[in-house]
């Protein structure tokens, strides 16, 4: 188990290294005007644009930087900020904002797994009855009309029936973040639901359920102790994942409320060019999705003994 | 079946004047007899069509979603203003659904309806194209990484370093280096579209890569083409279908939401998400600028996203007969 860990660990490393790589070298790619303001692009000579840039490093091969960056790197410096916040460390623009993404996401993913989950195991237990059915309808409605229409839907409903702010603001936190979690666990109930239900379908057509049965057991404590049991271990899986992730925040709600978390952070540096935001943020992403899908594997292992995760390395 | 009917009688030493000679005779070989396997009354297509009408809802539905589309041709032509010659008319601001404005007007004093139905019928076309895009490249690759096994660490590195950069990044580059435009658009969403439905068909091909079946084939010195196309594919065509029923709507989905972040589409080409980013400061006060894009743009992708599901099912030969 340890060395299985310890070969999975590397590989993840050299995965995020691999994708930080790509994109480093991609925004290399564009020319280094997206490096001013306009403002900066109509005042500056080109001899004190050059200047700038040769100081700041920016001028050398890409090769160059990249290995400047991975030096850097291996010293735990993620460098400053170009033009989002002139001058201040990446970590420091990071930290302000994950904090927002993240109490968002884990409000509502503690919402939508609650929901979810009830609601799957209720739309199990009462198969093919009218309950059944609304509960397939709000998740097919969630899976096809876009996000954007359900959101601006959410807005309208919450803000004009309710009062609801339509903007995330700061002084007013509470009762602003109302709406962006609505949004965000209208949409991740639907999953939970959707795949809770199709598990528990399937885990009651088997054999031991019926002996279950037969043993005389209610069927409350059948759905709740055996049923749900085996059938929460296809969706542990992606619970540490989708933890993670909160931190990474949603970009379209953020955008939508205004909320000045990662998401926004994201959109915001590149379309101003600031790369070392650009990198930090991708590190942090592509490290989150690797160490989630492991944590996951692990979770896994933990809920049900007859998972191995040694002999299953070599077949996935 | 008979076991002599594969043997010529020919081959068969000719021992006369036994009792068992009397009893059994030489069947003589009769071609078509030993091609002969079960019904041919079976045939897989009309099978799934068969199965398919016998799902009303999903054959209403359809009817829905065609007249729909088809609608979104003629709207434009049966409206009072063309797409191409609205001009902003600062007195027309915010009129609300009436007789000549159909749907009212935008904050710029546009006819609502011409954009509503010409915004639809750009989401349409470009989920469309991007839909068989990424099916056939997903497809076509998921196939051949799931079956040489050679290419499956690569596939799988390319798989993860794709899937772990938020798209987002690579769709901005796209759109600061490149451009926007129809095309540009659909190109990248179906270069990085086509990852997931590979990777759904790896899976299921290593189901069937080894089975008796085909490691007979190969056996027998099939080609690698004919195998995945004969043998294997036919397996997967309910999960194909089911893939392309998702997509659709999951494109006019992500289309809106990228245009909406204004790395989609530009401007000048109107889709649902350049609507709705327009409409955003003004749907508060003017819910009409939200429920007409709404309501056609959501009844076009749940009635696809239904039907699809329906045919998926129809095209599962274990449903059949």
């Amino acid at each position: 188990m340890l060395l299985y860990t310890m070969k999975r660990l590397l590989q993840s490393i050299v995965t995020v290294l691999l994708v930080v790589t790509i994109v480093f070298l991609l925004l290399r790619l564009l020319p280094t005007d997206y490096y001013f303001t306009e403002e900066q692009l109509i005042k500056l000579t080109d001899q004190q644009r050059h200047d700038q840039l040769a100081a700041a490093g920016l001028l050398d091969s890409p090769f160059v930087q990249l290995f400047r960056f991975y030096e850097d790197l291996a010293n735990l410096d993620l460098g400053t900020s170009r033009r989002i916040q002139h001058g201040v460390p990446v970590t420091q623009v990071i930290g302000g904002k994950f904090l927002v993404s993240m109490r968002l996401g884990l409000i509502s993913l503690a919402i939508s797994l609650f929901l979810g989950v009830v609601m799957g195991v209720l739309q199990a237990r009462y198969k093919d009855k009218f309950g059944d059915h609304v509960g397939t309808a709000y998740t097919v409605f969630v899976n096809a009309v876009p996000t954007l229409i359900t959101y601006s839907l959410v807005l309208v409903i919450g803000a004009r029936l309710f009062k609801l702010p339509s903007m995330y603001s700061v002084r007013n936190v509470a009762r602003s973040s109302i709406l962006p979690v609505v949004c965000l666990s209208l949409t991740s109930t639907a999953g939970y639901m959707l795949w809770t239900r199709r598990y528990m379908v399937d885990e009651l057509n088997k054999d031991y359920i019926k002996l279950a049965r037969l043993k005389g057991l209610s069927s409350r404590k059948v759905m709740y102790r055996h049923v749900l049991r085996n059938a929460f271990v296809p969706l542990a899986q992606y619970l540490p994942y989708s933890m993670l992730l909160t931190i990474g925040g949603s970009l379209l709600v953020e955008r939508f409320f205004s909320v000045p978390g990662m998401g926004t952070l994201l959109t915001d540096a590149i379309s101003r060019y600031d790369t070392s935001i650009v990198q930090a943020v991708v590190i942090l992403y592509a490290s989150l999705g690797v160490l989630g899908v492991f944590l996951g594997d692990v979770l896994m292992t933990l809920i049900d003994p007859r998972i191995r995760l040694t002999s299953k390395g070599n077949t996935r | 079946m008979d076991m002599t009917t594969n043997n010529k009688p020919g081959l068969h030493p000719g021992g006369g004047g036994s009792a068992a000679d009397d009893l059994f005779t030489f069947a003589e070989y009769r071609h078509a007899q030993a091609e002969f396997t079960a019904s041919t009354e079976y045939s897989y297509w009309r099978s799934v069509w068969r199965n398919f009408l016998r799902n009303k809802p999903a054959v209403i539905m359809s009817f829905v979603f065609i007249i729909l589309f088809i609608f979104t041709f003629v709207a434009g032509v049966i409206g009072n203003y063309r797409y191409d010659e609205l001009r902003p008319d600062n007195k027309l601001i915010f009129l609300f659904p009436n007789d000549e404005f159909w749907f009212g007007t935008d904050n710029l004093g546009r006819d609502y309806w011409s954009q509503v139905w010409y915004a639809a019928q750009t989401s349409i076309k470009l989920a469309a194209i991007v839909g068989v895009g990424e099916i056939l490249l997903g497809v076509v690759i998921g196939l051949v990484w799931g079956y040489v096994r050679s290419l499956d660490r690569f596939f799988t590195e390319l798989y993860n370093v794709v899937n772990n950069v938020p798209t987002i990044i690579y769709m901005t580059l796209i759109a600061l280096m490149v451009g926007q435009s129809f095309l540009i658009m659909a190109v990248s969403l179906i270069c990085f579209g086509w990852l997931p439905t590979a990777r759904n068909i790896r899976n299921m091909v290593f189901i069937y890569r080894d089975r008796e079946y085909n490691l007979a084939s190969r056996c027998l010195g099939t080609g690698l083409w004919r195998i995945l196309w004969r043998n294997i594919l036919p397996y997967l065509i309910s999960v194909v279908v089911l893939r392309l029923a998702l997509s659709i709507p999951s494109t006019i989905a992500y289309e809106s939401t990228l245009s909406y972040l204004g790395l989609g589409l530009d401007v000048n080409t109107p889709s649902l998400g350049i609507l709705l980013r327009n409409a955003r400061s003004y749907f508060l006060d003017f819910p009409y600028l939200l429920i007409f894009p709404a309501v056609i743009v959501s009844v076009i992708t749940i009635t696809f996203y239904l039907v699809g599901n329906a045919f998926s099912d129809a095209c599962d030969p274990r449903n059949h007969l």
